[in-house]
């Protein structure tokens, strides 16, 4: 890793139970500005509760979360937002009852910092529009401003969640799953969308993926976790060979 | 103030209120309990449960002295009369919206409901106040004070024992499990063959006799009228202030909003109401999640 | 989801879609005339008896947009409104009638009103919003309550059981509405520019905020919306509404009293909002006209009058639960929109669950 590049954003020690299920088991990286990084694991092993944790939808037991290099423990979800920790969800959530553009605007409402009241006295977010449609040209896919959100594809309401949190301008953005239910052409889109959110923005991402083409083509460092532990982490071609990480995939060690 | 405590603290006084306080809130807890079951069941808040209550009132005087049917037959009767309300209200007010994708529809409908209760119940019994005798006459009494009637002494008996039973029934029995898990998740329910329109209807029965069995108990000491809703407030007070969505809170904030109800009564009797509704908001200032209850957050 | 592959090819943002704005024009054009004929028209016809009570209907709507902005934008159930609209009635009759000594303008007094109600509610709601959905009603209930035992029993401020009386009409630079024909006027003008200050709220921050509170919590929270104060602010701004509404029924009836103030009257103005559609400026006026003026118009079936009423709710819930407004939405979607073989896909239910812990 760079060792003149400060990460965005560092887990130290992060733990939380359920219960009596570990979801985070003392789970120690770092995200970097500008670079993907995959965040891998079986089913259940804890990934989205670590999204959780980092968006401040739950608070860890123990450990630390900076966000650069500050401690955002006491800080709240929205405000951890504010700051710049943008999200995107396995499934998108939209306003259902809203239309596309109100949708969109709410990314960009964030990204534009104006209260309520500036913001109903005229102030308008600026440059949005470009923004919008340069951002749209990658995606692929165009809408018309006015229609229900829910008259997207689901594979484009995906799409448009990347596109959401990306009009609000995040330094970090934490997105879970985006190609589970997209075709293949979605899947090349979505990769674009986050590798011009990392080298053109410079942004830090955290992908959560079960599709491995996705990861290993797009992600220059690997964090492996299990039972909430992280146990691997490295690049993609160490990652491929490590043998922890072809237990936990296949359940036991190919060599017993 | 200090004239309130001085009252407050002789012993008959305080021994009066409290049996009192104790009487409504044992009211106030069958309606509690019945909305936390709803609410539980369905995901809905009841705004009929005091017309349901005083529908229940209606229902038993008028088989009482109407129908004139002796108390033996008229208990089964009203059981039965208590069911069937339970399924048209069900049916009316709950089953075509379930599948509505607007929480609050199925909050005015229940509005709307209890304007349409209150109506029919005026249009069959008229506005004016019925009298009813109350079960077991007289005047429980120390030395030669009068202490309370024995009515108030049967509600809470009363009150008690279909709490117990209620208890009994989801704790213990089968069926009441098989209404809980139909409650948690109607879809998984249906996959395992509940049927849940029936444990829905077994709930809304449930509801509608605990209800109007209070409106039955209540009916002597406050004569039957359709005034008799407004106690919902009460109850929707002790949920709020025993806790979220336990029914073991509901009971306890009912009897707390009893008492409170029924002790502030020596100090002011123009702001009763008013008292009531300051003890439930300062619970909320200190308390948001009630006495009993533990803040449940809904988060992802 | 694969069937839209093909028109993935077009890449430019089609971000005005004429079929919508046809709507949008229509609409405007339609509600402008209709506005504008009721203005012009109904005070011909009518006499001062149903005048005053449509002058009531107007004041109702006043009310009844600030639970357009709770319900409808912000999916907050709150009783409320009659309690808000208490303290600008009592504050207006109380300081303008002379019976605490002084008998200021009125107007100053009405923003007066507004901005004492405005910061009540702010109080109120700073409170009430430690609790969350059903809850959150709940309260407000309990807030109704002891607005109205208030209202009904202190008398130095609220005069009692009698009310207070002998409060001056509205006066603009010396002149005053001479009967309720001029009240109309006076009203509609308040009725205007409260509608267009919220309907801003919808094209804004504000709104769109309260829109992801209603809808997505979640969403709401990882896009920097601070729940809490969302609802708050929505909460004073509706309290501000009512405020206005209460003042201006003072000044208008001459007269209040405590039963205007009652939960049942709480529960119309949800039923107002409800029928005309919570989440639309003009549904809510026309439910407040409707509900209003309905007793007046089903004199003949007094006795039946709301029992038909409650029966009417519940459907009106089963059927269209958005009002209508709601109805009237989908009748010109259907009527304008040519569609392009897009077909509604099925909204996922994506509420609460939907991650993986």
């Amino acid at each position: 890793m760079d060792a003149l590049c400060k990460p965005i954003l560092r887990l130290d020690g992060v733990s939380k139970r359920f219960g009596g299920v570990v979801a985070a088991d003392s789970t120690t990286f770092s995200v970097f500005p500008g670079r993907v990084h995959g965040l891998i694991g079986p089913n259940g092993a804890g990934k989205s509760t670590l999204m959780n944790l980092i968006s401040g939808i739950y608070t860890p037991d123990s450990g630390t979360i900076y966000f650069d290099e500050r401690d955002i423990g006491k800080v709240p979800s929205h405000d951890r937002a504010r700051m710049g920790i943008g999200r995107t969800f396995q499934t998108p959530r939209f306003l259902q009852r809203s239309n596309i553009r109100d949708n969109l605007l709410l990314g960009a409402d964030l990204g534009s910092g104006y209260g309520y009241a500036a913001s109903y006295f005229g102030k308008k977010v600026t440059g949005f529009e470009a923004y919008l449609e340069r951002l749209l040209a990658i995606a692929g896919f165009s809408f018309a401003w006015e229609d229900d959100i829910s008259s997207l594809p689901y594979g484009q309401r995906k799409l448009l969640e990347i596109v959401r949190s990306l009009l609000s301008n995040p330094r970090v953005m934490l997105v879970d799953e985006p190609a589970a239910g997209l075709n293949n052409r979605e899947i090349e889109n979505a990769m674009a969308l986050l590798d011009f959110a990392a080298k053109e923005k410079n942004i830090g991402i955290l992908l959560i993926e079960h599709s491995m083409d996705m990861i290993m083509n797009i992600c220059k460092d690997i964090v492996v976790i299990n039972f909430g532990k992280v146990i691997a982490a490295g690049n993609p071609a160490e990652i491929q060979s490590n043998e922890d990480v072809i237990v936990a995939y296949l359940g036991r060690n190919l060599d017993a | 103030m200090l004239q309130g405590l001085t009252i407050l603290t002789q012993p008959i006084i305080f021994m009066q209120l409290t049996i009192n306080g104790v009487a409504m809130g044992m009211i106030y807890a069958l309606m509690a309990m019945g909305l936390i079951l709803l609410i539980r069941a369905i995901g809905v808040m009841n705004f009929a449960q005091g017309e349901l209550l005083m529908l229940g009132a209606f229902i038993t005087w008028g088989l009482t002295y109407q129908v004139k049917l002796p108390l033996p037959l008229m208990i089964p009767a009203a059981m039965l009369c208590f069911a069937l309300v339970g399924v048209i209200f069900m049916f009316l007010v709950y089953w075509p919206l379930r599948n509505n994708s607007y929480p609050t529809a199925t909050v005015i409908s229940t509005m709307g409901a209890a304007m349409a209760i209150r109506e029919i119940a005026t249009i069959t019994w008229g506005s004016l106040p019925l009298v009813a005798a109350p079960l077991v006459k007289g005047v429980l009494r120390v030395g030669n004070m009068r202490i309370v009637q024995y009515q108030y002494l049967l509600t809470i008996v009363i009150g008690a024992i279909l709490i117990f039973l209620v208890f009994m029934l989801f704790e213990k029995l089968y069926a009441g499990r098989i209404m809980q898990a139909a409650a948690q998740d109607k879809y998984a329910a249906e996959l395992l063959g509940i049927p849940t329109i029936l444990t829905t209807a077994a709930t809304y029965i449930i509801v509608v006799t605990l209800a109007s069995v209070g409106g039955f108990m209540i009916a002597p000491v406050f004569l039957v009228n359709v005034t008799l809703g407004s106690l919902q407030l009460r109850a929707f007070a002790g949920v709020v202030t025993g806790g979220f969505g336990s029914v073991k809170g509901a009971i306890l904030g009912s009897l707390i909003i009893g008492l409170v109800e029924s002790y502030s009564s020596a100090f002011t009797t123009t702001y009763k109401d008013a008292v009531v509704f300051l003890v439930l908001i300062v619970v909320l200032l200190f308390r948001p999640q009630g006495i009993f209850g533990e803040l449940i957050a809904d988060k992802a | 989801m694969s069937e839209k592959n093909n028109s993935n090819q077009k890449i430019i943002v089609d971000l005005k879609d004429t079929s919508i704005s046809a709507i949008s024009i229509f609409k405007i054009v339609a509600i402008t005339a209709a506005f504008i004929a009721f203005a012009v028209y109904t005070p011909k016809f009518t006499n001062a008896y149903s005048m005053m009570i449509l002058n009531i209907s107007l004041i109702n709507f006043i009310a009844a947009l600030g639970l357009s902005v709770m319900l409808g934008m912000g999916g907050q159930l709150s009783f409320a409104a009659v309690s808000f609209m208490g303290t600008g009635a009592y504050f207006v009759a109380n300081l303008t009638n002379g019976r605490l000594g002084v008998a200021w303008e009125p107007v100053p007094v009405l923003v007066g009103a507004v901005l004492f109600s405005a910061v009540f509610a702010y109080i109120c709601g700073s409170i009430l919003f430690r609790l969350s959905g059903t809850y959150f009603t709940f309260a407000t209930i309990g807030l109704v309550q002891v607005t109205w035992s208030v209202y009904l029993n202190y008398r130095p401020l609220c005069g009692g059981p009698d009310g207070v009386s002998g409060i001056p009409v509205i006066r603009f630079f010396g002149m005053s509405p001479r009967d309720y024909h001029d009240w109309f006027y006076v009203l509609l003008i308040f009725v205007l520019l409260a509608g267009f200050l919220v309907e801003r709220i919808r094209r804004t921050r504000l709104g769109r905020s309260l829109a992801s509170v209603r809808d997505n919590e979640i969403a709401a929270q990882t896009l920097g919306v601070n729940i809490y104060k969302t609802k708050v602010i929505a909460f004073t701004v509706a309290g501000a509404l009512s405020g206005l509404a209460g003042g201006l029924y003072a000044m208008h009836n001459q007269f209040i009293s405590s039963d205007i103030f009652t939960f049942d009257m709480a529960t119309t103005y949800v039923i107002m909002a409800m029928l005309g559609g919570v989440n639309n400026t003009v549904g809510v006026f026309v439910g407040a006209l409707l509900v209003t003026m309905l007793p007046e118009w089903l004199r003949p079936i007094q006795r039946y009058l709301k029992l038909t009423y409650g029966v009417g709710i519940i459907f009106l819930m089963i059927f269209m639960p958005m009002g209508l407004a709601g109805l009237g939405n989908m009748i010109l979607k259907k009527f304008f929109r040519r569609k392009k073989g897009q077909k509604e896909t099925l909204l996922t239910d994506e509420d609460e669950t939907g991650g993986e812990v």
